[in-house]
């Protein structure tokens, strides 16, 4: 397949429920072998869109195209070709481990044995115990392992981590980078939709923050940490500043703390013509970027 | 060698991967033929994106800091190589500068930090020249 066609393509993508509009207008496109983050409050619209992208909802308007096909149509041919990992993993409470994974494995064309044995031994699942016996985090890793092996083109995980302890969510992540995306790297997408940002800060190429079922904002990584920076200083007397063009301005006695959105080389000369007794200026992380997305909404309105 | 990913630098990822090997490099943190952690448990290991760490190892391999062997690993090539100079001196550039922003705030002209720049070099010089003559 040609790399540079996109593997998820949205184009104004709406669905109601009733008259709630849950997702209304999006837009996005995520490209081969990135990592796509898809961060929202609750509610604002990320799993109706994941649910559009896995045919288990119908958009109502827009278009959305997985591996350039229409899941509605092509249900089969877009399913075989992902795996989905939701936030709440349920499996027949019957089944073993071992059955589990054998019953998601005849669903496949493609199941590689190595990495099944691989992480069941580093989750230390036993292959016979009970999977209505599972612990949350066990049975999330069960998932986990079930969308691994047949290594997918496309990893969808929808809230992957919440609920779960740290240790848990380290080692979700780290699998998910190490058996997964070393895989045939060129091949191994990952759409991920979370509000916990910091702990998926280094594997995110790009995201897009949804807001009521729209876009706010679309950026890659690095870009965001380079553009979105917070400056402290502190004035042995506070200046009369002029600091228009900050995201915004906190101010607390003699110090000062201001949001710069792609203007802090101008910010900081402004701020150092007052000589300030300290400046500091650093990246806002994807989480305090999110967190800001009130700011920059009221920024773009 | 022991990397290290800072999201508050807002320097691109990767790229603070290249300078953190070249910076190993330089200061003798990583020698000539010394293997680099493979990528898959090192991009594990700083839970990056597996991508961000093959870029670095290309960036790096761009710029004749590091070759790969195929079947072995990526390895730092032979030292002395241009950058070196150049990677030594944006070290102490950074070193200098610090010094330089305390001897502001300390109210410290230019000539009072020159000449003491000039008085810790000799006594640097010294304590070496002291410590070959007396082994």
């Amino acid at each position: 397949m040609n790399t540079d066609s996109p593997i998820i393509e949205i184009q104004n993508l709406s669905r109601r429920y009733g008259k709630l509009d849950a997702v209304n207008g999006l837009s996005l496109t995520v490209r081969a072998g990135k990592c796509y983050g898809f961060f929202g409050r609750n509610g604002a619209g990320k799993t109706t869109t994941i649910k559009c992208l896995l045919n288990l909802l119908r958009p109502d308007s827009g278009s959305v195209r997985v591996f350039g096909l229409d899941p509605r149509t092509d249900e089969v041919a877009v399913k075989s070709r992902l795996a989905y990992v939701p936030d709440m993993v349920a499996f027949y409470p019957w089944m073993t481990v071992r059955d589990t994974l054998e019953y998601l494995a005849s669903f496949r064309k493609h199941w590689n044995g190595d990495i099944e044995a691989d992480l069941l031994k580093r989750f230390q699942l036993d292959p016979k115990q009970k999977a209505s016996h599972l612990s949350k985090g066990q049975r999330t890793q069960l998932a986990l392992i079930g969308a691994i092996c047949p290594e997918p083109e496309l990893l969808v995980l929808d809230e992957p981590t919440s609920g779960l302890d740290p240790i848990v969510r380290r080692e979700f992540i780290e699998t998910v980078i190490g058996a997964y995306q070393s895989g045939d790297p060129g091949r191994r997408t990952v759409f991920v939709s979370t509000h916990l940002i910091s702990e998926f800060e280094g594997l995110i190429d790009e995201f897009t923050i949804i807001e009521q079922g729209r876009e706010l904002l679309t950026m890659e990584a690095d870009a965001a940490r380079d553009r979105f920076r917070k400056i402290r200083a502190r004035f042995a007397e506070m200046p009369k500043l002029n600091l228009a063009g900050a995201l915004s301005v906190k101010t607390g006695g003699r110090e000062i703390e201001i949001l710069a959105n792609g203007n802090s080389e101008q910010l900081l000369a402004e701020l150092k013509t007052h000589s300030p007794e300290e400046l500091r200026c650093e990246a806002l992380s994807l989480e305090e970027i999110f967190v800001a997305s009130d700011i920059l909404k009221k920024a773009k309105a | 060698m022991l990397l290290q990913i800072d999201f508050k630098s807002g320097k691109p990822v990767y790229l603070q991967l290249v300078d953190q090997i070249r910076y190993a490099a330089a200061s003798g943190g990583l020698r000539t033929g010394e293997p680099l952690p493979s990528i898959r448990p090192l991009a594990e290991e700083l839970r990056v994106n597996r991508n961000t760490v093959a870029k670095a190892y290309a960036e790096l391999e761009n710029q004749g800091v590091i070759e790969t062997i195929p079947g072995k690993g990526c390895f730092l090539k032979e030292s002395n190589s241009p950058f070196t100079k150049s990677a030594r001196a944006k070290i102490l550039t950074k070193e200098i500068d610090e010094a330089v922003v305390a001897a502001h705030h300390l109210q410290v002209d230019r000539d009072a930090f020159l000449a003491l720049v000039k008085e810790r070099l000799d006594s640097f010089e010294r304590k070496v020249k002291e410590k070959s003559d007396n082994d």
